[in-house]
């Protein structure tokens, strides 16, 4: 047992040397990754092994035709089932690493003769890699603390913190699911290099921060938040050869690792978003020059030359980006990242980014809600890296106002902010829990410190807390911690149960009595577009729905969840919010099938199209500001109605038709109530001319209309549904004007 | 023997049903039976053409048009009623129905009695227009027959009709002149359906003979404006026409021979004319049908399982063929464009990024072979050629056919030595290899100078 601990040992830079204490950490930290991975599967447990949301059912997807197809078909996918008529570049246009880690993982196991279902591991692969991130953060902490818990602790926050579990619960199938093992793993391999300035280690962050780009759009974050810690520490005057090594080490062999991803090309040398790289690395170079040549000029000379040239080139290098920025050689900067510094310009100028709500800024409480008292314990650790500054500190620090920062922004980037939390919080509790529970600098401390000389200062800070010897202020102090740590428990395992773990797909509520009560009317309605249909007829509906009509119904869309288009996701919003007259040449231009749209009234669903229709009407109007206008939904008095109230526009809309046709059948005359909007709607239903009702979920959600063909005999469709009613047409026996004569 | 009768009814089938495309059913809708005879050698000539002609009354309450959710006809030839209207059975309702579902109709109208409104309103969903008062007649005081109406000039004498356009197929025309008795106008509206078969001369107006007065007031229409017969072919290529004069029809007029003023006597082309009608109209003229339609990529060994793909390239080389056929009278025969016409093909997405010309390249017994070859556009998605052939009196050609045009794929990108513009970069590459080669070479094999540097590098170690 020993024997096979000690390498391990080693590895979790056990200083102590005993087996015991390694073999403890790894059971420790085994048992962490089984609670990371158990918190994860409430959802699986109430619901089923279903994939979440919205994201991942593409994900899943392509996943699935990684399997069938084989690699090199991926990566050459077009598909021709998505942004009809256009059609999608999908192998060039996403991140693989997530379906090629799952088809890895399915290939293993199959090669094990474990025959596993594709889906199973989709569904799984999220616990699976929190566990591997608890890991990871363990090791990231420990390059920060030489207090043998703080790592410990890290990983236990990591594990089960809510501002993580929110991506990666079971079924939650996204980018992000292997992302942060990834972020929080190339940190640390940054971290080892920066501070051993090995090529080895440098040359392993690249090849993570590959494996992150590969993985998530996201590791635009790494790009930048490396070369701010390498500009912060020649600023402070700490460039070494060390910081020259892995840099230019984990630069060149990044760029040329992420140049590898055909979504990524040659973005690394032409975008705005990854310059700051670029240039750090030539300061470096310059940098190192200058350390060079001070070996051979006397000071004086040598600050003169090194001011002039700091100059010359920052001014010639800056005038560079400006003109190759003008030029359109480098990419302007993309308007998510004007966003992140400018909340209010999305709405303004690109609604499309706006209408997403995890692009919406955080609120205050949901730092609370995601990350407990680690968030309070989070400035604390930061100071606590200010004492101990050294160049690991310097990058938590840098992080932590980054990350902090872009939190406030926007609500999904609470998860890059979430690993340093975890170790900022970690630093602070094992410096507590150090202070009071141990009496006495005991040996291990003395060999700790002996062996480690980086701990010199950390032991002059230690010297006061020998001297807590009081058994009551330990008791209090670490009974107070104890008590927030189960706390924090108790709220993360809440939050996870109650807030994170639902499909979305499948809505779960409670009877008056107190029973569940599932709703599964997107499945219910997928289905039904699955057996019904023909298998390439083409569906409309609002973006949001997309890439579960892909994943669930399998048949075309015209938009989804991949906002790569603007126009086209336009066009549709105009389809949804014209008259019928306007909408039905666009249906007939792109194809369309069958119209699909999510209507929430009567069971008191918010997440429906009336409550998402302003943003199809804004989107449109970003293109047609001529012929959509938002103005025209609003009532006089600037309301938002669609009871008798409503505006013209709204009411003659093809979305407020579809959502309310016939919807008042279901109650007594002039009694028909939405729940949503709470309010009572017109006694009489809104008629459809150009559009059949061809199917309406159990609960109303979806409801599924079908686009007719054009009248036989060359009508108007609300002439033709008049004729097919009885009514006589009138006949137009006084035209103002001459007559119109025919001539062929 | 016994083979001998069903051969026989075998071989009488196919010659039935070889006559008309679509079915040889056919309803005749007649108030009074005493009138069938008036009309039977227009009875003889269809029955002669392999019609199955089943006589009904309007008035009989078991008439229905469907049978079992299927048409009991094929077609309809409806004469005008006396009474208000054709009955319930015959609602206009139904008839779009029987319209709907591939149904032909020939509607005669006649000037002497009033057009029931019910009629009217259906005409009125065709976007074809009656006179308000629904009994007038086009009366022309040049063009009459002196012979039969040297009062009323109520009966038309005209030419038989020409092309409608330049580039269209004339089913109508031939020699003679044609005797258009009472009838009873009609105008056409602007539904691109509808194209008028006969229309009146220009010199024409419509006159309601039951108004008293000697002059008229507000004329309806006048002069060519005024059509007699006009046909509308839905979107499903049904057949829908409208003739004025029910009498043209009758026996009088198939060999009655008339006068214009200042002319000589002539024998009516009525019959001839009415075959012309009643063979357009029931689909045994101007039936097109498409064969098989292929397209491949543009090269020699195509086999079969090159054809018709659902995935191309961008700047495929790409071959589409069309074989169209045309129905005449009894057999399909190879289909010609009319001159001046041309049939197209498109390669669509969202809008054409190629419309073609389609050329004929072969023909078969009976059918042409018409075919194109071009690139595909550099613009990747989902594509659908088109053949879109609507012309007036031949049945509408609308084919789809959706195919995918991918980009290229990561391994069809001319790579390395082929880009000129990235020789410079190879050149660096490889002098980078030669010139470290040499740097090596020279380094391991160049003497050490003297002793001295032995004794520092000793030292070194």
């Amino acid at each position: 047992m020993a024997e096979s601990t000690s390498p391990v040992d080693a590895l979790l830079k056990g200083s102590s040397g005993r087996s015991a204490r390694g073999l403890l950490r790894i059971i420790i930290l085994v048992t962490i990754a089984a609670a990371a991975v158990s918190s994860r599967l409430f959802s699986v447990i109430r619901f089923e092994s279903i994939i979440h949301e919205f994201d991942p059912w593409f994900n899943f997807r392509a996943t699935k035709y990684l399997i069938q197809n084989g690699f090199y078909d991926f990566w050459d996918w077009f598909d021709d089932r998505t942004w009809h008529p256009l059609g999608r570049v999908t192998g060039g246009t996403l991140y693989p690493g997530l379906m090629v880690t799952s088809g890895v993982i399915y290939h293993i196991l199959r090669f094990l003769t474990i025959p596993v279902d594709i889906r199973n591991i989709c569904v799984l692969l999220a616990p699976a890699f929190s566990g591997l991130t608890a890991f990871a953060m363990y090791l990231l902490t420990n390059e920060m603390s030489s207090s043998p818990s703080a790592g410990l602790l890290a990983a236990a926050f990591m594990a089960i913190t809510p501002g993580y579990i929110s991506r990666s619960v079971a079924g939650s199938y996204d980018n992000e699911a292997i992302a942060i093992f990834l972020l929080v793993f190339t940190f640390f391999l940054w971290i080892k290099a920066v501070k051993n300035g090995s090529i080895m280690w440098g040359a392993l962050a690249a090849l993570f921060y590959g494996y992150m780009v590969s993985a998530w759009g996201g590791y635009v974050f790494i790009t930048n938040l490396i070369p701010l810690h390498v500009f912060v520490l020649i600023c402070m005057g700490r460039y070494s050869s060390r910081v020259y090594i892995s840099y230019t080490t984990w630069y060149a062999l990044g760029t040329l690792a992420s140049m590898q991803i055909p979504f990524v090309g040659f973005l690394p040398i032409r975008n705005s978003d990854h310059m700051s790289a670029l240039g750090i690395f030539g300061l470096i170079q310059l940098v190192a020059f200058a350390d060079f040549v001070r070996g051979f000029l006397p000071g004086k000379q040598f600050q003169r030359l090194l001011t002039a040239s700091i100059i010359l080139t920052s001014g010639l290098a800056f005038v560079g980006l400006i003109v190759l920025t003008m030029s359109g050689v480098i990419a302007p900067w993309s308007g998510r990242f004007y966003s992140l510094w400018d909340t209010g310009y999305a709405k303004i100028h690109i609604p499309i980014i706006a209408s997403v709500s995890e692009h919406q800024p955080t609120a205050w409480p949901s730092f609370f809600f995601d990350l407990n008292f680690l968030i309070w314990l989070f400035p604390a650790g930061v100071y606590m890296c200010f004492r101990d500054l050294k160049d690991e500190h310097v990058f938590v620090i840098i992080y932590s106002v980054l990350a902090s920062y872009f939190a406030g922004v926007m609500v999904r980037l609470m998860l890059t902010l979430t690993p340093i939390v975890c170790v900022a919080a970690a630093l602070v509790l094992s410096y507590i829990l150090d202070t009071y529970l141990k009496t006495s600098p005991g040996p291990i401390n003395r060999g700790r410190s002996s062996e480690d000389p980086s701990s010199e200062a950390l032991r002059s800070a230690r010297t006061p807390e020998v001297g807590i010897s009081s058994y009551f202020s330990k008791a209090v102090t670490t009974s107070a911690t104890i008590v927030y740590l189960l706390l924090f428990v108790a709220h993360c395992t809440w939050v996870t149960s109650n807030a994170y773990s639902s499909p979305s797909v499948v809505l779960a509520s409670r009877m008056p009595d107190g029973s569940q009560f599932i709703i599964d009317d997107y499945r219910e309605a997928y289905y039904w577009l699955r057996q019904n249909t023909p298998a390439n007829a083409k569906i409309m509906s609002w973006w949001d729905y997309g890439y579960q009509i892909g994943g669930m119904a399998d048949r075309p869309t015209l938009v989804d969840n991949n906002t790569w288009n603007n126009t086209h996701i336009a066009t549709v919003g105009k389809a949804m919010s014209s008259r019928e007259e306007v909408s039905y040449p666009i249906l007939r231009q792109h194809d369309v099938d069958y119209v699909l749209v999510v209507f929430g009234g009567l069971l008191g669903y918010s997440g429906d199209d009336i409550n998402k229709f302003l943003w199809m009407v804004r989107i449109a109007e970003g293109i047609w500001p001529d012929q959509v206008k938002e103005r025209d939904f609003f009532t006089s008095r600037g309301e938002y109605r669609v009871d008798d109230q409503a505006t013209p526009a709204m009411r003659n809309s093809l979305m407020y038709k579809m959502s309310y046709h016939n919807f008042n059948k279901l109650f007594p005359m002039g009694q028909a109530t939405d729940r949503v909007r709470g309010t009572k709607l017109p006694s009489e239903s809104p008629q459809l001319s150009t559009l059949d009702e061809a199917f309406t979920s159990e609960n109303w959600i979806i409801r599924i209309y079908k686009v007719k063909d054009l009248d036989n005999l060359g009508r108007d469709h609300s002439n033709a549904v008049a004729f097919d009613h009885g009514n006589k047409r009138k006949k137009t026996t006084k035209k103002k004007g001459p007559r119109v004569l025919r001539s062929e | 023997m016994r083979w001998c009768p069903s051969l026989l009814l075998f071989g009488f089938l196919a010659a039935v049903n070889a006559l008309s495309s679509s079915g040889n059913r056919l309803l005749v809708v007649l108030e009074d039976a005493e009138e069938k005879g008036s009309y039977s050698t227009l009875w003889g000539d269809l029955e002669g053409r392999g019609y199955n002609l089943i006589f009904e009354s309007p008035k009989n309450e078991q008439l229905s048009l469907f049978e079992l959710g299927d048409r009991a006809y094929d077609h309809i030839l409806l004469l005008p009623p006396k009474s208000k209207g054709f009955g319930p059975s015959l609602s206009p309702k139904n008839l779009v129905d029987f319209m709907n579902s591939d149904g032909n109709v020939l509607l005669a109208l006649s000037g002497k009695s009033t057009t029931p409104s019910a009629i009217s309103s259906l005409l009125l969903e065709f976007d074809l227009h009656l006179s308000t008062d629904r009994s007038s007649v086009v009366v022309d005081h040049f063009n009459y027959d002196t012979l039969s109406a040297s009062d009323k000039h109520d009966v038309l004498l005209l030419p038989r009709p020409g092309s409608l356009r330049p580039d269209t197929k004339n089913f109508f025309g031939g020699e003679g002149v044609l005797a258009f008795p009472s009838a009873n106008p009609h105008t056409l509206g602007d539904n691109s359906l509808l194209a008028p078969i006969l229309r009146a001369p220009t010199t024409a107006y419509s006159y309601n003979p039951k108004e008293d007065s000697n002059s008229v007031e507000e004329v309806f229409a006048t002069g060519s404006q005024l059509a007699l017969v006009s046909a509308m072919q839905a979107r499903n290529s049904a057949r829908f026409t409208l003739l004025g004069s029910v009498e043209s029809l009758q026996d009088k007029w198939f060999s009655a021979t008339v006068k214009a003023p200042g002319g000589n006597q002539a024998e009516t082309a009525n019959r001839d004319f009415a075959k012309q009608l009643t063979a357009w109209t029931f689909k045994e003229t101007g039936v097109l049908k498409v064969g098989k339609i292929e397209h491949h990529l543009a090269k020699d060994d195509i086999t079969v399982e090159d054809l018709n793909p659902s995935i191309y390239r961008i700047k495929n080389e790409t071959v589409f063929s069309i074989e169209v056929s045309e129905y005449n009278y009894d057999r399909f025969i190879p289909f010609t464009v009319p001159t001046n016409d041309a049939l197209q093909l498109e390669f669509t997405m969202l809008s054409p990024f190629h419309r073609l010309t389609l050329h004929p390249t072969a023909t078969t017994a009976n059918s042409t072979i018409y075919n194109t070859a071009f690139t595909v556009p550099d613009q990747h998605g989902i594509f659908s050629f088109r053949v879109n052939y609507k012309r007036p009196f031949l049945t509408y050609l609308e084919e789809k056919h959706e195919v995918t045009v991918r980009h290229y794929a990561h391994n069809e990108y001319p790579r390395s030595w082929k880009i000129s513009g990235g020789w410079v970069w190879i050149a660096g590459l490889w002098s980078v290899v030669g010139g470290f080669l040499a740097f090596v070479f020279v380094w391991l094999y160049s003497v050490p100078a003297s002793s001295v540097a032995k004794g520092k590098s000793k030292k070194m170690q």
